[in-house]
């Protein structure tokens, strides 16, 4: 083990970083280039800080793939099978060094599966893995860290009531000087451009500058070989084109990316190689900058995909939505303020509401939904009637309908079957009589659902938690829409869901507000929103900026606005985004 | 070789079956090592304490005199279970119920009338409910812990009825014995044979058990209950105020409770004294969840755990087993019961080396 | 206490008038099978204690008669709603003679008896005897007003403590007798009384002691189902007096005396008397004369003409030359209670709800 990291590492990571002095003039040369504080203004010297690790000489992606020679990381035939799934089947790739590869596939095409056989936290049925053209045995992330793996997870891993420092502190083995690696925090991270202050505690920060923490973590170690799992779906447009230098230019360094995603312009933007995944198998290999995003598509889903219909909207007299000057305080610890938010939303559009997660949606949904009520009643008004007060079951009874982002514990009750979730929200049509539940009519409502809207499930007698994700939010959706609302609240529609279910999705919400209803959608997706909506709103720091209508504006436009709006009045709590 | 105990992502349909079958053969297993090992013949034992309870007519009577207030407590009380709605005071409900139902029946002015023992039916239940109208209350003003609350209503309870016996109620031809005189006739449950002790009471079980299964499966509210007990977003969601799931379950509880407590008074009782209750209150609680919150399961549940209770004293009178040794075997089977139920919503797996 | 003659006393225990008056039940000396007996314990058996004192009695049955019984005993039966089950059930499947061993079996065995007229049923500390329902119960109050005297002329600060279970006449006598016992040495004496509430419970028991010792109590009496009052009096250095056994051994040598229970006669009798088709319900209560009530062996730190005195103030309250309630008693308020010269009757004995001057602390 011990030998394996240092003929593997060479270049000062098994030296522990802590002895590396704070200062400058003190550093070993072996770490000039890392700790310069001249690359904040210039990039680094591509090859000279390599040349000391042992490593090829490498001057970018071109000449990455163009010369031959050892990958990096080699997947041979990977299998995995958990109960009644085959994750992983057969599955071979190879990652040169410097080289930026994108696994793409949908979810549940077995992405998260390989990644994790990759790290070493879940290990294969069969198949072979190699580094450095060195077969891993025994493998394990403690394995795969002291070969150079580091890995950035979707869902960080933080604490958050400590500091930033602290929790990286938390990574490293050994003691440790608080000040000396405070400092390499902010060397690291500005010299790749995402500066976090070492100091501030973890709640503090935004989603995009935890993320930031989790990839300085990773830098700490040196790695070789850096995997990203969805790292920009919580970022805004100009965070994701910030994190996409960086991992340029970790790349030019010679440290090899695996990058997951779905998104396909994203692949296409930043990556050399993609290999393709679906149920499991590799269904294709592509340099995604040379290949166009149908035929990455077609590799990915299989099929053709749908064709959105966004047909001119027809707007009512009146708004269906309105909401006046509404402020709130937030009632968790970490939420934000809504400060004078006011917008209309009028039967036959679909107005988008845009903004970084944690910018006052959750406060605002929940706020229009009446699971919170408001002590001025004019404060929101639904079809001209003020309900400021009004809890959700009189909200609904007056048209309103809602799809919340979380699908299990608040759209669903988990252990319910499908029919009893019917009666959730649909309690009002009909399936209730003289206070008890018509159970025939509850199924029959519930098989309309399923039908109408091809949930895979097992029946209505089918548990919510048994669906898959996407499934579940089709008959949640489906649900809030066969009630046939006035005004239709969605959070987060196509969250988790895969590329055919989302197509159909958000073509629903267009001919249901198509047929007159108004529709209001929080999105964090802002190609989601682009694609479906008629005006956008922009959330941040608990303000909403003035309606931009859909074809007058662009990403740019609305990016700015959602890391801008709030910093104005709040320093402290923007983001602390540098562009 | 490393195990973990992971959650099923659907409960499984045959555990649900098997369960109790499994807990039933295990019981039985650990049962018969138990008594073979204090030199006890397991068959005679087993016999003993599953059969000659239920062996005679009388047996029968008995065996449903003491399930029904379990059954009755422990339906009022899954109504709030399934809600989330932790009541356990339901020992003090039943406490206050049947004071109140013996203040009617001994101060009503005419002990031969009619009216007696349904006004000291409406008493009892009007009393559990008020006594679990006040943690319902504050649980739902200022979000007190239920818990907490019931609990210590039934210290407060106890005491009161020592107090009344002792003092102001104490019978006052019973030479300062601290109980209270013997209640009139029609204040008292007709047995249907005065050869044995059940009486009408029972009935108040049955429609019980049957508004329970009504409430429970079928009516709307029940519903919202359960969805508040299972996902209180989901039902914020869809809008089914919390206030009206803490007061629905702990007044249903109360006023279970508080029949219980009349119908001991006006049945096996017939008078105060400062214990009035076998810890029916407590014991509900563990026939709720041995039926599994549902009103068939809480009969089974009823029926078993007053078995149980039966066959201790069997045994006791038929082969010579001490008291503590049939309380620890009525310990394995309930500790098997539940324990083999909670592999209806979770499972054991082997893990591989590394993970 | 409303004036209860002893005529009105055995007129209220129902049918007893009559039944006393009739014949035994239908003889079993005939028959050739062993004698069936019933007895239901309160508690579980322990070292010590009330049915512990029980079970002993029932020892006695079998040491007397061996295997011409046979005895089903079920321990823990505390609650009524319980008890009538146990005694139906014990009188169902055949037992002739059935014994109830606590207050709290007093209505179950009311209910039960009469429906089993060929069965006889004793019930230790009843109030209500019928045609088949016997009561037996012991004078404490002669053992506590002996105990009493051992403490009267112990007591260096003037103050003795009782701790009683509940405040029911059955301890409220005791805890009198002691203080008057203790007084018929220093008139001076008073008694701080504290109620648990509960016969078995050491936590509050030790509380209780504790607080006694520190109201300057330098002898501690406990009529409770625990040693725990003996053993903090011991910790703390002052004299006890236990109850139902010897409880020397709790006592770190503190122990004075204690006045136990010995219902052997009771057992032993009852049995021999359905044996032998000769049973009849009877209301016994007996002391020290009977041996019911018996002083354990008396400390060595009492000096020995003290101890002699104790002895033969036992024989005199045996031969009733000494009776403990004699008057002049007067109530807590000074209103007198009994007049000089004479003594309280049985049934104001039995219902005895109040305290004599120099008791401090209240009934409930």
């Amino acid at each position: 083990m011990a030998a394996k990291r240092s003929e593997g590492v060479g270049r000062g990571r098994a030296q522990p970083w802590q002895r590396m002095s704070s200062t400058a003039a003190a550093t070993p040369p072996r770490l000039a280039p890392l700790a310069s504080l001249g690359s904040l203004v210039d990039p680094p010297l591509k090859g000279e800080g390599f040349a000391g690790r042992g490593a090829p000489l490498v001057r970018g992606q071109e000449e990455a793939r163009t010369q031959p020679m050892t990958p990096r990381l080699e997947l041979r035939n990977i299998s995995k099978r958990y109960p009644g799934v085959l994750a992983n089947d057969d599955i071979s790739l190879a990652i040169m060094p410097g080289e930026i590869h994108a696994v793409l596939g949908e979810n549940g095409a077995g992405k998260s599966t390989l990644m994790k056989i990759i790290y070493g936290a879940a290990q294969a049925d069969s198949g072979e893995i190699y580094c450095d053209g060195k077969l891993i045995q025994d493998h394990n992330p403690a394995v795969s860290r002291a070969l150079g793996v580091e890995m950035v997870y979707q869902h960080f891993a933080l604490f958050e009531s400590v500091t930033v420092a602290e929790n990286i502190a938390l990574c490293l083995r050994g003691p440790f000087d608080r000040r000396a690696l405070s400092s390499r925090i902010v060397e690291l991270s500005q010299r790749y451009g995402m500066p976090i202050d070492p100091a501030r505690k973890v709640h503090e920060l935004s989603v995009g500058e935890r993320q930031r923490v989790e990839i300085v973590r990773c830098l700490l170690q040196n790695p070789k070989l850096l995997i990203l799992d969805e790292p920009t779906s919580v970022l805004t447009p100009q965070a994701v084109s910030k994190l996409f230098e960086t991992l340029r230019q970790l790349a030019a360094e010679g440290c090899s990316i695996l990058y997951i995603s779905h998104k396909l312009d994203e692949v296409q933007q930043l990556c050399d190689s993609a290999t393709v995944l679906r149920n499991g198998r590799v269904t294709g290999t592509a340099k995604p900058k040379e290949t166009t995003s149908l035929e990455l598509a077609r590799m990915m889903v299989g099929s053709n995909l749908p064709h959105m219909n966004v047909t001119p909207s027809n707007l009512s007299d009146g708004p269906v939505l309105e909401v006046r000057d509404l402020s709130a305080e937030s009632r968790s610890h970490h939420g934000v303020n809504l400060r004078d938010v006011s917008f209309e939303v009028f039967g036959g559009e679909i107005v988008g509401i845009a903004g970084v997660s944690g910018n006052g949606q959750a406060e605002l949904i929940s706020l229009l939904s009446g699971e919170r009520t408001h002590k001025r009643v004019e404060a929101i008004r639904i079809g001209g009637k003020d309900a400021g007060r009004l809890h959700a079951n009189a909200r609904r009874r007056l048209g309103m309908t809602f799809v919340p982002e979380e699908r299990l514990g608040r759209g669903a009750v988990p252990s319910h079957t499908l029919w009893e979730n019917a009666l959730l929200t649909g309690n009002r049509a009909g399936l209730v009589r003289s206070g008890f539940v018509d159970r025939g009519r509850a199924v029959a409502f519930a098989k309309n659902i399923i039908e109408r809207f091809g949930v895979k499930a097992n029946g209505p007698e089918a548990a919510a938690q048994s669906l898959s994700g996407g499934n579940l939010q089709k008959y949640i959706v489906g649900r809030e829409i066969v009630l046939a609302p006035k005004l239709l609240l969605v959070s987060q529609p196509t969250w988790g869901v895969d590329v055919g279910a989302a197509a159909f999705i958000r073509q629903t919400l267009v001919d249901l507000s198509r047929a007159g209803a108004a529709v209001l959608v929080v999105s964090e997706e802002l190609d989601e929103l682009f694609e479906i909506c008629d005006r956008l709103l922009v959330i941040c720091q608990g303000r909403v900026s003035p309606p931009l209508m859909r074809a007058e504006t662009n990403r740019e436009e609305v990016g700015l606005l959602m890391t801008r709006l709030g910093t104005a009045t709040s320093e402290k709590s923007g983001l602390a985004l540098q562009d | 070789m490393r195990y973990r105990i992971e959650r099923r992502p659907e409960p499984s349909a045959l555990m649900r079956v098997a369960a109790p079958a499994i807990a039933t053969l295990l019981t039985i297993i650990v049962g018969s090592v138990f008594f073979a090992v204090l030199g006890y013949d397991p068959l005679a034992t087993l016999n003993a304490f599953f059969v000659e309870p239920v062996s005679s007519l009388n047996g029968l009577s008995e065996l449903l005199l003491k399930a029904s207030p379990l059954i009755l407590i422990a339906c009022g009380l899954a109504v709030g279970f399934r809600a989330n709605v932790w009541n356990i005071g339901a020992e003090g409900q039943l406490i206050i119920g049947a004071i109140a139902a013996c203040g009617v029946g001994l101060f009503y002015p005419d002990p031969e009338s009619f009216l007696l023992l349904p006004l000291m039916l409406i008493a009892g239940a009007v009393a559990g409910m008020a006594w679990a109208a006040i943690p319902a209350f504050l649980r739902a003003r200022m979000n007190t812990n239920e818990i907490l609350v019931t609990l210590m209503l039934t210290y407060i309870a106890t005491l009161l009825l020592s107090w009344l016996v002792h003092g102001p109620w104490r019978d006052p031809a019973g030479f300062n014995y601290p109980q209270t005189a013997l209640l009139p006739g029609a204040a008292m449950f007709e047995p249907f044979d005065y050869s044995y002790r059940l009486n009408s009471s029972i009935f108040i079980t049955v429609i019980a058990v049957v508004a329970m299964w009504l409430f429970a499966d079928r009516s709307f509210l029940g519903y919202k209950l359960s969805v508040s007990g299972a996902a209180p977003l989901a039902a914020r969601y869809a809008g089914f105020r919390e206030s009206s799931a803490v007061w629905t379950g702990l007044l249903a509880g109360g006023a279970a409770a508080g029949l219980a407590g009349m119908a001991e008074l006006s049945g096996p009782l017939g008078q105060l004294s400062p214990q009035i209750s076998p810890g029916y209150g407590f014991a509900a609680i563990i026939v709720a969840f041995v039926g599994r919150l549902n009103a068939f399961g809480i009969v089974l549940g009823g029926l078993l755990l007053s078995l149980l209770f039966l066959g201790g004293e069997a045994v006791q009178m038929s082969l010579g087993l001490p008291s503590a040794l049939t309380r620890i075997f009525q310990g394995i089977l309930l500790f098997f019961l539940l324990a083999a139920d909670f592999f209806i919503f979770y499972r054991l797996r082997r893990l591989a080396e590394h993970a | 206490m409303r004036d209860v003659t002893r005529r009105e006393f055995l007129r209220y225990s129902g049918a007893g008038g009559v039944a006393l008056g009739v014949g035994g039940l239908p003889g079993l000396a005939a028959a050739e099978e062993k004698l069936k007996i019933g007895v239901v314990y309160v508690s579980p058996i322990a070292e010590i204690g009330w049915t512990k004192q029980h079970s002993l009695g029932v020892e006695a049955i079998k040491a007397e008669l061996g295997d011409k019984v046979e005895i089903t005993v079920l321990d823990n039966i505390f609650m009524p709603q319980d008890a009538e089950r146990v005694f139906r059930e014990l009188a169902a499947s055949g037992n002739k003679l059935i014994f109830g061993t606590s207050f709290s079996h007093g209505t179950p065995m009311q209910k039960v008896a009469p429906r089993f007229p060929e069965t006889a049923f004793e019930h230790c500390s009843g109030i209500v005897h019928l045609a088949n329902l016997g009561t037996f119960e012991a004078k404490y109050y002669e053992g506590t007003f002996v105990a009493g005297a051992a403490a009267g002329h112990m007591t260096k600060t003037g103050k003795i403590g009782f701790i009683g279970g509940f405040p029911i006449p059955d301890i409220v006598g005791p805890a009198n007798a002691l203080l008057l016992g203790a007084q018929s040495v220093k008139p001076e004496i008073t008694c701080n009384a504290i109620f648990l509430n509960s016969w078995f419970d050491p936590g509050k028991e030790k509380e209780a002691a504790n607080t006694l010792v520190s109201q300057g109590c330098d002898v501690i009496c406990s009529m409770t189902d625990t040693p725990t009052g003996v053993q903090v009096a011991g910790e703390k250095g002052a004299w006890s007096i236990g109850y139902a056994s010897d409880m020397s051994k709790f006592g770190s040598g503190k122990h004075l005396t204690a006045f136990m229970l010995d219902w052997s006669r009771d057992y032993v009798g009852a049995a021999k008397a359905v044996a032998a088709g000769t049973w009849k319900p009877e209301v016994r209560w007996d002391g020290l004369a009977a041996g019911v009530v018996k002083m354990a062996p008396y400390n060595e730190a009492i000096p020995a003409d003290v101890r002699e005195k104790l002895k033969q103030l036992e024989t005199d309250i045996g031969s009733g030359k000494v009776h403990p309630y004699t008057g002049e008693l007067k109530d807590q308020d000074g209103n007198v209670k009994v007049a000089a010269g004479s003594v309280l009757s049985d049934p104001d004995i039995r219902g005895m709800n109040w305290f004599v001057q120099g008791m401090i602390g209240n009934l409930g």
